[in-house]
């Protein structure tokens, strides 16, 4: 019964803390719009605010909840007390929600796997033509694309693990040599970023009010995917007029969740912003990116006062799961 | 918001006369106003009554609010313009799929028109795109002959 106790109460906090974040969420993520930041930041600070409430209430559960609850509650007064009416609605609600978020998940991998198959049918292993090895970048993608099949989505990246370049006839046909390198880089520059995988993470942690978010998250990973493409004026330009004719060709079927297809999100600010290149601002961007040194000071401070506090927050932890159950 | 609907016929502008028109776009001018207000208006030559049942048939049409303010009302508009177009499109859009026996014919109708509207976008997104190519061949072409003009030595040029 104690065991029971506390997975209900854990289960309880968990499901709490997640709710109550992702509404906080849901309602202000908005004005991180107003924040002047680069594309490659505004992505990262999209996803991270995504994910935010599923790795806090991961992270109070497991530091808080269940070591307050195995340090604090009198084990041998709890042998005629039951779970409580609250922590069991709220731990069949956490569990619903899990099951939730694992039912999406699968229901897209396999969603996705069974498109994939059905595009990669009679698919050959195309052999782009690149006049050197020069780039690193072209060689990756050249070991991962396939020629799919015509009512496929011009040119698309699937799945996470053994991530592919999946190009339609039509495209090929219609894109000129620099064109198609430069668009493959952008869809590496996705399978580079992990997209796909953010996406399915998506899925894990539903909740009601953020798929504008999840969209401005698309349109700036496509930014970020069209900036780590261009290094020149002349790749913005290929780049824009791919763009523009791959918007001509209306994809027969909706893309499966585990793809990130080239035709995304408002083709006319991408193609605008890409005639705007501007070698100064794009190094200027370059320098601005984000050491991951940079978060270790304050992970560390976070560290420290957690540390320093942790038994006094054990304690109100207590506290609070004992109203909880009250 | 549905009382709103019902004023609104197949065409995609709220269905109401000039007069009404004119002084909800003065009440959204001024966000509230009781009727001898709304005379004080300018543009607005009509008579005390005229104005009084105006203002009161778009209150029973459900497009304004009102309250009590000494023996007169105070009106306020119930939608903003963004919102009072939205739902206006929003209304027509319905219509337009719940007409006929063919219901898929309207839908065609619609997904031709945004397939016109796109692919005239994608034109002069096209156009965009040559355009600055062509800006930047030139750049280059100029590029080239300054220093090839420059590498040619004085007395040859």
């Amino acid at each position: 019964m104690f065991a029971l106790r506390g997975i209900a109460v854990s289960l309880a906090f968990f499901v709490l803390v997640y709710c109550l974040l992702s509404a906080v969420v849901a309602i202000a993520w908005r004005s991180l719009k107003l924040l002047h930041a680069t594309e490659r930041r505004l992505t990262d600070l999209f996803f991270a605010v995504r994910v935010l409430p599923l790795l806090v209430s991961v992270v109070v559960t497991f530091a808080f909840v269940v070591p307050s609850f195995q340090l604090l509650e009198p084990r041998s007064l709890n042998v005629e007390e039951g779970i409580g009416a609250m922590p069991l609605a709220l731990g069949i609600c956490a569990l619903l929600l899990i099951a939730c978020g694992c039912w999406r998940v699968v229901a897209a991998q396999t969603q996705t796997s069974r498109v994939v198959a059905r595009w990669l049918e009679g698919a050959h292993r195309l052999q782009v033509d690149t006049p050197a090895k020069r780039d690193a970048a072209t060689a990756k993608t050249k070991t991962v694309t396939f020629c799919s099949r015509p009512e496929a989505p011009p040119l698309t990246l699937v799945g996470f693990r053994q991530p592919k370049v999946l190009v339609s006839e039509s495209t090929l046909a219609l894109l000129t040599h620099d064109e198609l390198q430069v668009a493959l880089k952008h869809e590496l520059a996705h399978m580079q970023s992990r997209d796909n995988l953010k996406k399915l993470i998506f899925r894990f942690c539903p909740f009601p009010g953020m798929a504008k978010l999840e969209s401005a998250w698309s349109q700036a990973a496509e930014l970020t995917a069209d900036d780590a493409a261009v290094s020149s004026l002349n790749d913005a330009i290929d780049l824009a007029a791919a763009l523009v004719k791959l918007s001509r060709l209306v994809p027969v079927e909706t893309a499966p969740v585990c793809t990130v297809g080239f035709v995304t999100g408002s083709i006319g600010a991408r193609v605008a912003r890409l005639l705007a290149w501007n070698e100064a601002e794009a190094d200027a961007t370059r320098q601005a990116r984000m050491r991951p040194w940079y978060v270790i000071p304050p992970v560390l401070m976070a560290l420290l006062c957690v540390t320093a506090t942790y038994g006094p927050v054990l304690a109100l932890t207590h506290e609070m799961t004992e109203w909880l159950v009250r | 918001m549905t009382k709103a609907f019902s004023i609104f016929g197949s065409s995609s502008r709220p269905h109401l006369g000039p007069f009404e028109q004119q002084l909800l776009q003065a009440l959204w001018t001024r966000g509230s106003a009781t009727v001898r207000e709304l005379l004080a208006d300018d543009n607005i030559h009509q008579a005390y009554t005229t104005v009084m049942t105006t203002v009161d048939r778009l209150y029973k049409k459900g497009l304004l609010n009102r309250v009590e303010e000494g023996r007169a009302f105070r009106y306020t508009p119930r939608h903003t313009p963004e919102e009072l177009q939205r739902v206006t499109a929003l209304e027509s859009i319905r219509q337009l799929l719940g007409s006929g026996d063919a219901s898929s014919l309207p839908l065609s109708y619609l997904v031709e028109a945004l397939s016109t509207h796109d692919a005239q976008l994608l034109d002069e997104l096209q156009l965009l795109v040559e355009r600055k190519r062509l800006e930047l061949q030139s750049r280059e072409t100029k590029t080239r002959e300054n220093a090839a003009s420059e590498k040619t030595p004085p007395e040859q040029r």
